[in-house]
């Protein structure tokens, strides 16, 4: 699905729109006037050096920055499907369940398989079993999980390994039908093979989810992403579909990145 | 090179060495724990373990003494003096339920008086004093007297009890009354007369329609009689054979004493004097078959005169009226309807028991083990026969660490819940160092509150007439089961409170992050994520929480109210508003006075072992929970 | 995104009854704590500072710290004035007053005077079981942090100062009434009959007889140290490992032994550590009565500890009393009135006035500690 189109006017439609946006921890800036716009049903990759503010910028999007006291947007704004996200009458419970989120080290919770999938529906109060059978099948199918765990749902969670882990997060995410997936660094933790079985699923999760996802490995950017984004010091220096950005890059200090000379 | 010409390599080190030493010094510190704990269970064993044997003696010579054959009567006739307390208190409670506003109005006169007397008695009794010593009337001191009096009594009569039930009029009427009331005068108020009088008008008034049931009450009361005189006659025989046989008891041991000193003695002189001494100590045998074959005449009497009980008391339950309008004396007429055929059931097997029972049935050991285990009665000091049944004061110490709980987990674990989750910096800047600060009371200065605050504060609140509809209220006893209770549980609160807020910081913040991540709302994350994950660190918090409630010994003491008795259950949930006695609290209230080496005094050490066994059970767990909710 | 109108919520977010409903009601309960600990604190001091404190100078009533505690007479002299007198004053005045009549008299045992045995014995108490749980409780922790390794006999040390720190204080009462007071040896000519062993010594008379040592100051020391040992020991290895483990690398990499290392690099560091989780180990020392009661406690003394002795060791050998056991018995012992209350909540307030200032200090040292030593 990569493409060769020229950047500046992709004419994919815009899942989620960033337009300008200033992020601060107390009066420390994070992010200065990002404009970025994520297409929908593509894999975009944040990429940058430790500390650029590409996890922050990630988990602008589901506003779990909100959990940081101090944290703040400072200026400009996020919309998701023409949303602002930020409105006042947001419902944040509602915006979370939309945007799934994977984090770096997998984190289920010390309930059972089964318990750890369907746990948003609970939130929502479905307690149907029927319902809630059905979604953790799909979810746990869709998790590429289902035939390693079928036999074994009502174990323990974190008694899996640790790519099985991440899945199962990744399951547990998409268990609530979101419209976007964001995965901040999900192999970092994670041998090559788990990491690889990670990449096969983005791959099929990318048809029916918008997916960001923040990285370390740019191998895995270009393995992965259809579009890759490149920041520096809390500001947005490169955003091209991956290909280009990694052989042609415009800018200087992406290239220095890219080939590794970078710092 | 053969191995013992091998020279030491320079660095290696031989023999002793000073770091050797020192660290011997600092082993043998720790092993100190070891032996304390190990000293602790031996002398707790050591102390403890002679108790059986020397309580199934006991158990012994009452049987032989024939004590146990005269309580199998004495155990009917005091069913039958209960049941006979409880009928007659059903029926006045009936007639001063129905003249309620009566009673009511005459004890609040008659309490203002008494208020008034107890306040200005001082003055009041020094100028009578004065008098009767034929003082001159007209004296400067009596004038003073008198002022002083009249002072006390302004001020006595400005901090009267509150008189709900009388008029703004009467009370005015009697606080005149009272206060022009002559020096000499020692007649009651004439309100408090006439109110009095009322009263027992009221009363008569009741009374008449009841007076079937006062005519069966009396004949029930007098059905007792025959046997009450037997008992008493017995009682008199059995005791005298028990204090001989105890008295050859104390003689023989004296005597097996300076034998074995005349074994240990350094000049044959001496060792004569003591054997010498020994031959006199040699009690002649107790004679008991002779006292006993004249107790075992009396057996038909017994069981006669148990059949005359059994008939008289045949109609009881027919004699009652089927309900009575005042709730309490229906209660009471409940509790009475329940046990009437459990008591006649008794009555009937009493011939057959008496019949049966034999003096030289053998006591077992384990028959001491299981008396003292399921014992309903801890005993100890009387005259009769000392019973150490450990039943009164294990539920004693369980119903105080029940309502101490029930108390103390939802205020303990929802405070750690509200200010780990919830409470703002400033809140819980303010809230941990308050709780934390609530472990430092000694627990002696508890129990002091317990009793001067908290315990009137409970009776007073327990008086308002709006409350009586609270099962217990008002309560009889300020200091109770609930009383303690709840002074334990504010001093558990703290321990559990700490650790269960331990618990919850100890969950990773990444299931919360996740749990947000995934749309759950505040709560929801709390009470679905953090909450279970922390469960088991909680409910160690809890179990070390109850350790410690169950180990506190001074508030129980102090508090609990003391009284060696199984609370009564038929009053439902208000039978934790009744005292009681713990584990804890009776070591601490009978080791100071009990003789060295008695039954009594090991039976102590008993009821510490068992105590130690279940603190330390409980901490086990606990610790188990601990190390299974490490993340 | 099907939708995405559905992100906007109409009217406030949903649950937030619920959750409203939940935070107030755990709110509520929290703070009703924190209330009923206050109220009891005021109802304290309420009481008790106008015994300890007066409107003139020094304000403070001294006779109240100082004084020996008496039993107190109360009485109406002739003209009606109600007296309430400490013993030995109340003997003064009658010697004072012969012949005059003494009218409505009363006595209340342990209510007259001041407190200053129970202050004195309790001090005596503390100071004692403390220096002997730091001697013994910081060499065991020594030994845990900085010696041990895995082994059987590591493993029963801390088994068994976790069963120790949960043990009842009463079962201490009893295991000192048991060990100390009836059971450890003494040297002495005169043997008491119920001495369990008598070893020869070959000295004069003197034998080794395991009597126990009465109820006396040491044996209350001894079951209070022992009481305390698990806390000490628990809180001292936590100090002790708090110190980096580079600071003893560094002083073993300069050829020091293994004590030395502790002794110069270690043990420095931790005292404060140590000390401070000892002061919260005194409140608890002194405010225990359980333990003391058949080993150590007197619920009246006429002398101060030190005075009437043959020999200074007597003061070890001698019975005290103590502030926890002096409540006791003023609130169990005696029956309730108005000329009991100064003595009852007085002492009071100066017992939780000691434990709260320990406490506090305590908490104001971790704070000062934790901020200043960083490493």
């Amino acid at each position: 699905m990569v493409t060769d189109l020229p950047p500046p006017a992709a004419p994919l439609p815009a899942a989620i729109r960033i337009a300008d946006l200033c992020f601060a921890y107390h009066a420390k800036p994070a992010l200065q006037q990002i404009t970025l716009d994520l297409p929908a049903h593509q894999i975009t990759a944040l990429i940058g050096p430790s500390g650029c503010g590409k996890s922050t910028l990630l988990r602008c999007i589901n506003r779990i920055n909100d959990r940081i006291p101090g944290a703040r947007i400072t200026a400009g704004s996020i919309h998701i499907h023409g949303i602002d996200i930020n409105r006042p009458d947001i419902d944040l419970q509602e915006l979370r369940r939309r945007v799934g989120m994977v984090f770096q080290k997998s984190n289920p919770f010390p309930k059972s398989i089964y318990e750890n999938v369907v746990f948003s529906l609970r939130l929502s109060g479905i307690h149907k079993r029927s319902e809630l059978d059905a979604t953790a099948e799909t979810a746990l199918h869709a998790a590429a999980l289902w035939d390693e765990v079928k036999d074994r749902l009502h174990t323990r969670a974190l008694g899996l390994s640790g790519g099985q882990q991440q899945r199962l997060c990744i399951a547990r995410a998409i268990a609530s039908q979101p419209d976007i997936l964001l995965m901040d660094e999900p192999c970092a933790a994670l041998d090559p093979i788990a990491t690889l079985k990670i990449e096969e699923l983005l791959h099929q999760l990318k048809k029916q989810y918008t997916i960001v996802i923040v990285t370390h490995s740019m191998a895995q950017a270009t393995r992965c992403a259809d579009h890759t984004a490149f920041m520096d010091l809390g500001r947005l220096i490169e955003f091209r579909p991956t290909l280009q950005l990694f052989n042609t890059p415009h800018h200087p200090q992406t290239l220095a990145y890219v080939t590794g000379s970078f710092g | 090179m053969s191995k013992t010409d091998e020279v030491p390599h320079r660095f290696s080190k031989q023999g002793f060495s000073l770091e050797k030493a020192i660290r011997f010094f600092f082993a043998s510190n720790a092993g100190l724990t070891i032996v304390i704990l190990v000293l602790i269970i031996a002398f707790l064993l050591k102390e403890g373990l002679g108790f059986f044997p020397g309580y199934r003696r006991e158990l012994e010579v009452y049987r032989i003494a024939g004590l146990e054959f005269v309580d199998l009567s004495r155990s009917n006739l005091t069913a039958h003096e209960q049941l006979s307390s409880v009928l007659n208190r059903a029926y006045f409670a009936q007639i001063n339920g129905l003249c309620a506003s009566e009673l009511k109005r005459s004890q609040e006169a008659a309490a203002v008086f008494n208020a008034y007397s107890e306040r200005s008695a001082a003055t009041h009794d020094l100028i009578v004093s004065n008098l009767d010593a034929g003082i001159a009337p007209d004296s400067e001191m009596l004038a003073t007297l008198r002022q002083n009096h009249a002072a006390s009594t302004r001020k006595a009569l400005a901090e009267l009890p509150a008189t709900p039930h009388l008029t703004r009029a009467e009370r005015a009427a009697l606080i005149q009354s009272i206060a022009t009331r002559e020096v000499s005068s020692k007649d009651d108020p004439p309100l408090v007369t006439a109110l009095a009088a009322q009263y027992a008008a009221a009363q008569q008034t009741h009374a008449e329609p009841l007076a079937g049931l006062r005519g069966t009450l009396d004949a029930f009361d007098a059905a007792g009689t025959d046997l009450s005189a037997l008992v008493s006659e017995m009682t008199v025989a059995v005791t005298a054979t028990k204090e001989a046989i105890q008295a050859g008891d104390v003689l023989e041991k004296n005597r097996t004493t300076l034998v074995a000193a005349a074994a240990h003695a350094k000049t044959p002189a001496a060792r004569e004097k003591l054997l010498a001494d020994a031959q006199t100590s040699l009690a002649a045998k107790t004679d008991i078959d002779g006292p006993m074959q004249a107790l075992m005449l009396r057996k038909p009497a017994c069981i006669a005169a148990h059949a005359d009980l059994r008939q008289a008391c045949a109609g009881i339950l027919d004699g009652l009226p089927a309900a009575l309008s005042q709730p309490e004396a229906e209660r009471l007429l409940r509790v009475a309807r329940k046990a009437i055929p459990a008591f006649m059931a008794n009555l009937e097997q009493a011939p057959q028991r008496i019949g049966q029972w034999r003096h030289d049935t053998p006591v077992p050991l384990t028959a001491a083990i299981g008396s003292f285990l399921t014992g309903k009665d801890w005993v100890t000091g009387g005259e009769w026969q000392d019973f150490y049944g450990i039943l009164p004061l294990l539920v004693g110490s369980l119903m105080i660490s029940l309502v101490a709980l029930c108390l103390a987990i939802p205020a303990g674990v929802g405070a750690a819940i509200y200010v780990n989750q919830f409470a703002s910096r400033l809140e819980q800047a303010v809230i941990k160092p308050v709780i934390e600060f609530i472990q430092a009371i000694p627990s002696v200065v508890l129990g002091f509150i317990g009793i001067l605050v908290f315990g009137s504060v409970l009776r007073d609140i327990s008086q308002f007439d709006s409350l009586a509809w609270v099962p217990g209220f008002p309560i009889e006893e300020r200091l109770n089961i609930f009383t303690a209770g709840c002074l334990l549980a504010l001093m558990s609160i703290p321990t559990i409170f700490t650790l269960a807020e331990d618990a919850l910081n100890n969950v990773p913040a990444a299931y919360a992050e996740a749990s947000d991540a995934l749309g759950a709302s505040r709560i929801q994350t709390s009470f679905r994520v953090i909450i279970p994950a922390a469960f088991s660190g909680i409910l160690a918090a809890v179990l070390l929480g109850l350790g410690r409630v169950i180990g506190e010994t001074m508030v129980v003491l102090l508090v609990a109210g003391n009284r060696i008795k199984i609370p009564d259950f038929s009053s439902g949930i208000g039978a934790f508003l009744q005292p009681s006695h713990t584990l804890t609290g009776i070591i601490a209230q009978e080791l100071g006075e009990v003789p060295l080496g008695s039954v009594h005094y090991r039976a102590l050490f008993v009821v510490g072992i068992l105590l130690f066994a279940i603190v330390l059970g409980i901490n086990a767990t606990a610790h188990k929970f601990v190390s299974r909710s490490r993340h | 995104m099907n939708n995405p109108e559905s992100l906007i919520r109409t009217g406030l977010p949903k649950g937030h009854g619920k959750d409203l409903a939940v935070r107030v009601l755990l709110a509520a309960g929290t703070y009703l704590i924190v209330i009923i600990a206050a109220l009891l604190f005021c109802k304290i001091i309420k009481d008790g500072a106008p015994v300890l404190f007066t409107t003139k100078a020094p304000y403070v009533d001294l006779g109240f710290l100082l004084d020996k505690n008496e039993t107190l007479h109360v009485f109406d002299d002739a003209q009606g004035q109600r007296h309430q007198l400490p013993a030995s004053k109340y003997s003064e005045y009658v010697k004072h007053h012969a012949g005059a009549t003494i009218y409505n008299e009363q006595t209340f045992s342990y209510s007259g005077g001041g407190i200053i045995g129970p202050i004195v014995g309790t001090v005596l108490l503390t100071v004692g079981s403390m220096v002997l749980a730091l001697f013994f409780g910081v060499s065991a922790a020594i030994y845990l942090s900085e010696y041990a390794r895995q082994s059987p006999f590591i493993h029963a040390v801390r088994l068994a100062i976790l069963n120790l720190a949960g043990i009842p204080s009463i079962v201490f009462g009893l295991f000192g009434f048991s060990v100390f007071v009836l059971a450890v040896p003494v040297i002495t000519s005169t043997p008491a009959d119920r001495s369990l062993l008598i070893l020869p010594l070959f000295f004069g008379d003197a034998v080794l007889s395991f009597q126990g040592w009465n109820s006396s100051l040491m044996a209350g020391c001894a079951t209070l140290a022992c009481m305390i040992l698990p806390v000490i020991i628990t809180a001292s290895e936590e100090s002790l490992r708090a110190v980096p483990q580079g600071f003893r690398d560094a002083a073993l990499a300069m050829g020091a032994t293994r004590w030395q290392a502790i002794r110069t690099c270690v043990l420095p560091f931790s005292i404060p550590g140590i000390l401070t989780s000892s002061l919260l180990a005194i409140t608890r020392v002194a405010g225990e009565t359980a333990p003391i009661m058949f080993t150590a406690a007197v619920a009246a003394k006429d002398d101060l500890p030190w005075q009437a002795l043959a020999n200074p060791f007597d003061l070890l050998a001698s019975q005290v009393q103590a502030l926890p056991y002096h409540i006791y018995t003023l609130a169990a012992r005696i029956p309730a009135s108005e000329y009991t209350q100064r003595a009852q909540y007085g002492s009071v307030f100066v017992f939780l006035i000691l434990v709260a200032s320990l406490s506090f200090g305590s908490m104001l040292l971790r704070a000062k500690l934790r901020s200043k030593l960083k490493w």
